[in-house]
């Protein structure tokens, strides 16, 4: 009983967590994404939960950056309102390395709300006149030094991602769950070969059949969840394939189970059929990634997830998310082995 | 209970469209909170949709039951 | 174990196939037709196509050609089979010899497919190594299956539903290493492609015969 209270308790955890803990601050677009050298140019900064009217204890501050050692601190600030904040630049004379153009980075550092980044924000083309052989010193006169880092519980902020990165607590967690119940119904399945009991066999049964449930929903929210961040639900994803084959072997499964008159039978060459698949579904992992390039953070081929794309506190809500939705698989393929278990007897007693 | 789990998955499939009717993309505005929803709400009526079929087999068997000891006595 | 047993079996299903030669007529006919119905159904067939269209066709010849090893033979004279070879021996030969039917077969629909959609083929080598890895790869999972299927009173249908998932990875294998021998994509380290083919054809192998024996015993 104690591991159902667990689950129940996780997954509300995940919930409330994983819905009410707010995003970081993040930049989510620039204007303009263009600028050229020795010239005055007013940037607007459009924010994500940002709060840059916000009176605060310290000054904002903003940035461009190319690299560690070369970045232009902001001349003048404006906050709009709280999400758009208007910065003004003078652009040096030079470029760093003598380049025709180079990407800067965007900074804004607030104190309480930490610091924003949007990689590669503007393009600093060279104006095509005399140029200095000397860098321009503006470039050093104002390194990036003392961010603030938001102290609070939040979650990272992703472009293009943004909100739906609280996905990671639902969807994620049922190809745990998925890989969880397959496993456990070929344990059983071995369990059935070397020792012939229905009960070994229903643990195999209710346990294929609650993993197909949670792989079918972990593709449908998968595919969701793709239609809007990667541009279609279909992308031949090293674990959308994967996935989409092992529930294929398990509807095969549950069809070669109902195509014998006996029941031993049946049970037997369906457990000698869940080995087989199962084990050839391993090589998939060697040779898709050959093919298909994956879009899933963590991507050739391994299956957990980058450090850059998991920090501490997505952490704390990620690794009881997949416990408690593990645990509440493992109840549902509970519910179907008594009620298998309850039928087989009734049959039984009517003979 | 059939027919109000399907008038239940119907709203689900259909309320984002109607929401969505216009230019405004209802799974894009917000920084797109409702396709996290959207998510839940699959999950949900997915579990939901396998205990009510395991419900109806239970239903069955209690039928069979009931049945069985009737005609004993 | 007992190997010596393994080439009067190997002998024996030679001798069954001749002696049933309307089931291998019909199997080369199956090939033919499909190769003719690409040939009407489209009027130019582009190198990736040709690639992939060769493979389906080999792949449902396979599984037919190799569906009927299992079924031809009654249930009583396998079980007299069984007590005469170890079963384990019994499959080894199956497999060997539809590794054999397999690759004449592919030959075979290769040669009449690129006489009516054209050969665009530039590795020989290389195809010639997928045909014969293909014909292994497919001739060890549909053995397998077969010997499954067979149990059961719908076996044609299992047979499709059950092979599919268990023989994608060695498809997609097939049709990426054929497509560097008909130069679609710019692939030197292959090695590493024909290496999986082989682990996979390797654990196949394995499983099989640990579990065969669950199988055949009634």
């Amino acid at each position: 009983m104690w591991w159902k209270t667990l689950s129940v308790v996780l997954i509300i955890y995940a919930l409330l967590a994983g819905l009410l803990v707010p995003l970081k601050s993040g930049i989510q677009r620039v204007e303009p994404a263009y600028a050229r050298t020795k010239q005055d140019v007013s940037i607007r900064f459009y924010g994500y939960n940002t709060f840059f009217a916000k009176p605060a204890a310290e000054p904002l501050r903003v940035w461009l950056y190319a690299d560690e050692n070369n970045a232009l601190a902001a001349r003048q600030i404006r906050p709009v309102n709280d999400t758009i904040l208007e910065a003004v630049f003078t652009m040096p004379e030079n470029l760093p390395g003598g380049k025709q153009s180079v990407y800067l980075n965007a900074i804004i550092d607030h104190p309480e709300a930490g610091a924003a980044l949007l990689p590669a924000a503007v393009e600093l083309r060279q104006d095509t006149g005399m140029v200095a052989m000397a860098l321009d010193p503006a470039w050093m006169a104002n390194p990036v030094q003392k961010l603030h880092v938001q102290t609070g519980f939040s979650f990272p902020y992703q472009n293009v991602i943004y909100e739906s990165i609280r996905n990671t607590y639902f969807h994620v967690p049922m190809w745990f769950v998925l890989l969880f119940l397959f496993s456990a119904s070929v344990w059983y399945s071995v369990k059935y070969l070397r020792q012939p009991l229905p009960e070994n066999d229903r643990h195999a049964a209710a346990y294929a059949e609650a993993g197909l449930l949670f792989g079918v929903l972990g593709l449908v929210t998968g595919m969701v969840w793709a239609n809007y961040t990667w541009g279609k639900p279909w992308s031949n994803d090293i674990k959308q394939l994967m996935t989409a084959v092992a529930l294929l072997i398990y509807l095969a499964y549950f069809i070669l189970r109902r195509s014998f008159d006996e029941y031993e039978k049946g049970a037997r060459l369906a457990a000698v059929y869940n080995i087989f698949a199962f084990a050839s579904l391993v090589p998939l992992l060697y040779i898709v990634p050959r093919m298909f390039a994956s879009l899933h953070p963590g991507a050739t081929g391994n299956p957990a997830f980058g450090s850059q794309d998991l920090d501490n506190t997505m952490r704390a809500v990620f690794y009881p998310a997949i416990i408690g939705w593990t645990l509440l698989g493992f109840w549902v393929a509970n519910l179907r082995i008594r009620y298998q278990r309850l039928h087989d007897k009734v049959m039984d007693l009517e003979g | 209970m059939r027919k109000f789990f399907i008038i239940i998955l119907f709203l689900a499939i259909s309320l984002p469209a109607v929401f969505a009717e216009g230019n405004r993309d209802y799974m894009r505005e917000t920084g797109k909170i409702n396709v996290v929803v959207a998510v839940i709400l699959v999950i949900f009526l997915g579990i939901v949709w396998y205990l009510l079929r395991l419900e109806r087999k239970l239903t069955k068997l209690e039928h069979q039951i009931h049945d069985t000891h009737e005609r004993k006595n | 174990m007992n190997w010596r047993s393994l080439i009067p079996l190997l002998h024996k299903e030679f001798l069954l196939e001749f002696r049933q030669r309307y089931a291998i007529s019909g199997i080369v006919l199956y090939v033919f037709s499909m190769v003719f119905v690409v040939y009407i159904a489209s009027i130019r067939v582009t190198p990736p196509v040709w690639n992939v269209l060769f493979w389906l066709i080999v792949l449902f010849a396979s599984i037919n050609a190799v569906v009927k090893s299992f079924v031809q033979e009654s249930g009583a004279r396998q079980l007299y089979y069984y007590q005469l070879a170890d079963p384990v021996v019994l499959l080894l030969a199956k497999i060997i010899y539809n590794t054999l039917l397999l690759f004449v077969l592919s030959t075979l629909a290769f040669a009449a497919y690129s006489l009516v959609a054209g050969n665009p083929v530039k590795d020989w080598p290389l195809f010639g190594l997928v045909l014969v890895l293909g014909s292994l790869g497919f001739s060890i999972a549909f053995t397998f299956i077969a010997s499954i299927a067979a149990k059961a009173n719908n076996s044609a249908t299992l047979m499709a539903i059950l092979s599919f998932p268990v023989i994608l990875p060695i498809l997609l294998t097939l049709v990426r290493l054929s497509s560097i021998a008909l130069r679609l994509i710019q692939d030197t380290s292959y090695t590493r492609d024909i290496l999986n083919l082989l682990a996979i054809d390797v654990i196949l192998i394995t499983l099989t015969f640990v579990l065969f024996p669950f199988i055949w015993k009634d």
